[in-house]
């Protein structure tokens, strides 16, 4: 059980909402931890941002950006 | 999500112990410079740095670095707010099986893609679709309720008869889990409309 009760898509404004369907449409899901830090709205919009340009395409194969993200989170012992 | 980008099965076993597995030298050196930046406060030993700094550019070596303080991040915030694992919608999952079970080539092929999409949307950690006129052994009582409460079991029935089912195991309690018995049932039931 979460400690932070998780937003679902009725529970947050307009914007937050669009950032939620895009997620929906493109994996399936909304991520739980987006949907945690959605009670601060202007963090979570800067936070998906700040992840899609790490993550998305650069200088470094989107793949291993990938590999590394699991490698990361195996030590850290969270399930990504 | 990194085997939808083209990782393939060995390199993410082999993300279990980085060392020693036969990565190429330039994959090695970013993932060993994830595990020093990862394990303490991130103090990198010069030869980590350098091996690294062999294969990128500076822009690169940045951009790494981001990824792997990115996820310390995430996963630091996960874990301290006990967040939980993402599951796949049921709505699109149901929608992805029925697109596998209309376009796949062969029953075998069709059971294949279904049994993939299960494990990757829900997180089972082992998925087994069958065909055949009984149940699994393991699997008899109620929804295989002697393999604990990680294991749930629906039968495929056509036409009123056993012809195959459906066999997971989960870290999560799904043996008692009424959403997860009616989702893999509806699951059930495409795959018994294609063997009808």
């Amino acid at each position: 059980m979460g400690r932070i009760r998780r937003l679902g898509r009725d529970e947050v404004g307009a914007d937050i909402r669009a950032l939620f369907e895009t997620f929906l449409r493109e994996r399936g899901n909304i991520p739980n931890m987006f949907r945690t830090v959605a009670h601060r709205p202007e963090i979570l919009s800067s936070m998906l941002a700040h992840f899609r340009a790490i993550m998305g395409p650069g200088t470094v194969p989107v793949a291993l950006k990938e590999m590394l993200a699991v490698r990361v989170s195996r030590i850290n012992s969270c399930d990504y | 999500m990194a085997k939808q980008l083209g990782v393939g099965d060995e390199a993410v076993s082999g993300l279990k112990d980085p060392a020693r597995h036969p990565f190429p030298p330039d994959q090695k050196a970013a993932l060993l410079f994830a595990d020093a930046m990862t394990n303490g406060p991130g103090q990198v030993p010069d030869p980590v740095y350098t091996e690294l700094r062999a294969h990128f550019s500076e822009a690169q070596v940045v951009e790494i670095a981001t990824v792997v303080g990115l996820f310390n991040y995430f996963n630091r915030f996960n874990n301290a707010l006990h967040v939980e694992v993402t599951l796949m919608d049921p709505g699109v999952l149901l929608r992805r099986v029925e697109e596998a079970a209309a376009t796949a080539a062969t029953p075998s092929e069709r059971f294949d893609r279904v049994a993939g999409i299960l494990k990757e949307g829900r997180r089972y950690l082992r998925v087994d679709v069958g065909r055949g006129t009984h149940l699994p052994a393991e699997a008899s009582g109620a929804g295989g309720a002697g393999r604990g409460a990680g294991a749930l079991t629906v039968p495929i029935a056509v036409k009123g008869k056993v012809a195959g089912w459906i066999s997971v195991e989960s870290e999560r309690a799904i043996a008692a889990d009424d959403e997860e018995r009616s989702l893999l049932s509806r699951v059930a039931e495409i795959l018994a409309a294609g063997m009808a």
